[in-house]
């Protein structure tokens, strides 16, 4: 199954840059040909690696979150990752200096920011207690989200239309990129988070038969919890930053893969990695050509998917 | 004889608004090597509590409790964890792994996290703790698809497998019936006989503690009431006082049999 979804991905990567409003082929790139490398090289190819990167670290956040608080509904969203990146977004929006201050574009730094406040206030809300337990993290991540998103509309309220327009539009996610310093940039951060989470997976593994149990067989669960919030915040921070909160992906793509690769995290780890990722890249994909010659953001289009698959997990669990 | 576990002055629920007194302890007791210690008491007594404090799950108000002359917080959680291994009343309905996985999740204190895979070793203490137990046929079944008794062998495999010299047991045969009760009890004592290992268990099951155990804690109230053999404890006027409730022996001798009197 691995071997399956590793060929998806790669497929995915290999024939995606080619299709899209203008459709271009192989052989124009590989001759050199200018607009068709021009659209392959610099406007295609990063995009769909971008997009591969922003799935795969959507994906396995999503599979750490919904191990440690064993709960097939959590999401890293749901802990108010992408409320406070979004509230970092939408201050530097309404202060104008999104675009540029000393010349630089301000609003991945202020997402990340943003991502970073909002997982340290949920880890200092949740660790005042002694009894460090999952739930009481999940109370500080929905009241640090619902928080940010009250200030987010009040902001909204208070900014005129371009700014509003901006907002609105940036937290619809988008993954149109020129060139791979953003692919460069997120590359690092879903490695390392990805890998902090596979070197977590006998802990994880634990955590499926139970709290207490992995307790007794020498987890330690304070620093678990606090392993995984790092590395997914910090994943999902930098992805933000850079293509704007897309939903979602972390809920579906892990769900989707357990059924087909089993709840073991050796395998469903790096499952919902390579899954993840292809999966982006075809969102994407559809996003940008199924309203052809307008783009559709991706946010929007896997949000659209959201629904009916939440539906669809109902009637799931109804027939069980 | 140095005991294996040793606990002084082991006291808990200090914080709790209870004015003062605490809800557990302070409780002195030792676990000798070898033996098999029954934790018996009313509902509240804290026989919980005194079983995830006795295996390092909880820690202290006050009091210190050492295995084999080494504090707990000497040791690492893995040591304890290679010295120690628990099976708690509570788990999760819903157990998304096969037997054979479960119970190679009980070598985590010998894994790291860069191996690839587990080593030689660890697949034979797996099939050894399946063997002991007798779940073979059952290894690539899915956990939830087992019944209540076979559930409860497979996470005893489990604990079996992390090779610890202690086995701690809360509440093993609750929800099993006679069929499943019988053979986790046979399965117990070949367990002691075959493996040597030394086992503390808490139960409601009067019967069942003076069948298996060689000492008796009677727990009342977060505190110690006696300690003694089964033919000390299981009286009674020591049950009276423990339960509030009256027993007759229907019984005797070295492991007498009680039951509830209702005149």
């Amino acid at each position: 199954m691995l071997a399956l979804l590793f060929l998806a991905a790669v497929a995915a990567v290999l024939i995606a840059p080619l299709l899209g409003t203008q459709s271009i082929s192989l052989a124009d790139v590989l001759r050199g040909e200018p607009t068709a490398a021009a659209i392959f090289w610099q406007l295609r190819l990063p995009r769909v690696l971008l997009a591969l990167l922003t799935g795969a670290g959507l994906a396995v956040s999503g599979l750490g979150f919904q191990t440690l608080f064993r709960n097939d509904l959590a999401e890293p969203y749901t802990l108010g990752i992408a409320s406070g990146a979004a509230l970092g977004a939408v201050i530097a929006l309404r202060l104008d200096v999104a675009e540029s201050l000393l010349g630089l574009p301000l609003i991945a730094p202020a997402s990340f920011a943003g991502a970073l406040a909002a997982t340290a206030l949920v880890a200092g809300l949740a660790m005042r207690r002694r009894s460090d337990s999952t739930s009481t993290l999940l109370l500080a991540g929905i009241a640090v989200s619902l928080s940010c998103s009250a200030i987010i509309l009040f902001l909204q309220y208070l900014s005129d239309s371009t700014q509003t327009f901006r907002m609105v539009r940036w937290m619809m996610g988008g993954l149109a990129v020129v060139g791979y310093g953003d692919v460069l940039w997120v590359l690092p951060w879903v490695l390392g988070g990805t890998a902090m989470l596979l070197l977590s997976r006998w802990e994880l593994n634990l955590l499926l038969t139970g709290e207490e149990l992995a307790a007794s067989r020498g987890v330690d669960l304070v620093r678990l919890r606090l392993k995984i919030l790092l590395a997914t915040s910090l994943m999902i921070g930098a992805l933000v930053a850079v293509a704007g909160p897309i939903g979602f992906v972390g809920l579906m793509v892990p769900h989707i893969l357990r059924r087909q690769v089993g709840y073991d995290h050796l395998f469903l780890a790096p499952a919902c990695v390579l899954g993840g990722g292809a999966f982006l890249v075809l969102c994407d994909l559809a996003a940008r050509t199924v309203m052809a010659p307008a783009e559709l953001p991706v946010g929007v289009l896997t949000a659209l998917l959201g629904g009916p698959f939440f539906l669809w997990l109902l009637v799931l669990r109804r027939n069980r | 004889m140095t005991a294996l576990l040793a606990a002084r002055g082991l006291t808990w629920g200090l914080a709790w608004g209870t004015g003062g007194r605490p809800i557990l302890g302070p409780v002195d007791l030792d676990v000798h090597r070898g033996e098999c210690l029954a934790v018996v008491g009313p509902n509240g007594a804290g026989k919980t509590t005194l079983l995830r404090l006795l295996t390092g799950l909880l820690r202290p108000a006050a009091g210190t409790v050492s295995y084999l002359d080494q504090p707990f917080s000497a040791l690492s959680r893995r040591a304890l964890a290679r010295r120690i291994a628990y099976v708690p009343q509570l788990r999760p309905s819903h157990v998304p792994l096969a037997v054979e996985e479960v119970v190679l999740l009980g070598r985590y204190p010998y894994l790291s996290a860069f191996q690839m895979a587990p080593l030689a070793a660890d697949f034979q203490a797996v099939a050894e703790a399946m063997r002991l137990v007798g779940i073979e046929e059952l290894r690539g079944r899915p956990v939830d698809e087992l019944s209540g008794g076979e559930r409860q062998a497979v996470f005893i495999a489990a604990a079996l497998a992390q090779e610890s010299e202690l086995l701690v047991l809360d509440e093993p045969t609750i929800h099993l019936d006679a069929r499943h009760q019988s053979d986790l009890a046979k399965l117990l004592l070949r367990l002691k006989a075959e493996s040597g290992r030394t086992v503390v268990l808490a139960t409601h099951d009067l019967n069942l503690a003076s069948l298996l155990g060689d000492r008796l804690l009677a727990l009342s109230g977060g505190k110690i009431l006696e300690v003694g053999t089964p033919a000390e404890i299981v009286r009674p006027d020591v049950l009276e006082r423990l339960f509030r409730a009256r027993f007759e022996i229907v019984r005797g001798g070295e492991r007498p049999v009680t039951m509830l009197e209702l005149s």
